[in-house]
């Protein structure tokens, strides 16, 4: 379905213009099927974007571990939990250097997701070795292809 | 019979989204809420907006105070809220509560009093229009349910 742009819409169009949207959209939710099992480890203070994040990630099947602080997050990193793929919200003092590197030799990806960014801070997750930097909202655009590749497609 | 107030309030439903879409109250990370739910999950999209107010109601108190204490310089903490702010209604798709949260941002960057005031003004005055027009969508919502249901009463 062709999509509709949001001005110039003639009056009949309005009742169905975002199904055009949500259709393409529905598209990319069930685009893929995981052939392995992932785990992730979703790191988000923010009760919304947590909920958010771990049912969009269960919505492709994939197993999520959250927590809502940095000393769980840490615990569990420290204690070593594995995961497919991290998703955080703010640097952890743990993720520096050497902990970094040996996380993403295991085949780890990490997510490192920010409301509205400043380059600092883009600069800083990058610096400590972060795979992707996104802007909230984490959406399937972003996270499909990440999926994809730890699913070793 | 049965099956027109189901059907009139569907188009009640779509007329109240476009409008919100077309206003910039909400943008398409909306509909991905939508996506997510299911039968398994009936509730979702309502769930996770009371859960949005929620927070959003703490974080404009915590702004309030925070603007409202004569001697106060802590504009980091300010940001640290602004930033919360952003990225929940960034995930819910409130897109002009957003907008207003990084201009409000901005404006504590450059550690602008005033400005801030303004924008809270602003900040307030957005969310609680957001928080009528969300609230209006979930009655018609269930308005709908209620009537689809009494067109299959087997399936109650």
């Amino acid at each position: 379905m062709a999509p509709t742009s949001a001005s110039g819409d003639p009056p009949s169009d309005k009742d169905n213009w975002d199904n055009g949207r949500l259709a393409r959209r529905q598209q990319l939710l069930t685009e893929i099927v995981l052939r392995n099992k992932l785990t992730t480890l979703v790191f988000d203070g923010d009760t919304t974007c947590w909920v958010l994040e771990q049912v969009l990630l269960r919505s492709y099947g994939v197993q999520t571990q959250g927590v809502d602080n940095g000393r769980d997050a840490i615990a569990f990193i420290a204690f070593g939990a594995k995961f497919n793929l991290i998703i955080i919200k703010k640097i952890l003092p743990i993720m520096n250097g050497l902990e970094a590197d040996s996380l993403n030799g295991s085949g780890c990806k990490i997510l490192g997701v920010t409301a509205c960014s400043r380059e600092s801070e883009r600069q800083a997750f990058l610096a400590i070795g972060v795979d992707v930097f996104i802007e909230k909202p984490l959406d399937p655009e972003h996270l499909v292809p990440i999926l994809r590749e730890l699913d070793g497609e | 019979m049965l099956g027109l107030d189901a059907d009139r309030l569907r188009a009640d439903l779509n007329r109240l989204l476009a409008f919100l879409f077309h206003q910039g109250i909400l943008d398409e990370q909306y509909l991905q809420l939508q996506q997510l739910q299911d039968e398994s999950s009936p509730n979702f999209v309502s769930e996770v907006v009371n859960i949005y107010f929620h927070e959003s109601e703490k974080l404009l108190r915590n702004l309030r105070s925070l603007l409202m204490d004569r001697e106060f310089s802590d504009y980091d903490k300010m940001g640290i809220h602004l930033n919360q702010f952003i990225g929940s209604s960034s995930s819910i798709g409130a897109k002009r509560v957003r907008n207003v949260c990084v201009a409000f941002r901005a404006a504590s960057d450059q550690n602008n009093r005033a400005g801030c005031l303004r924008a809270l003004e602003l900040l307030e005055h957005e969310y609680c229009i957001l928080k009528n027009k969300l609230h209006e969508l979930f009655q018609i919502e269930q308005q709908r349910l209620l009537a689809a249901g009494v067109r299959y009463p087997m399936l109650n």
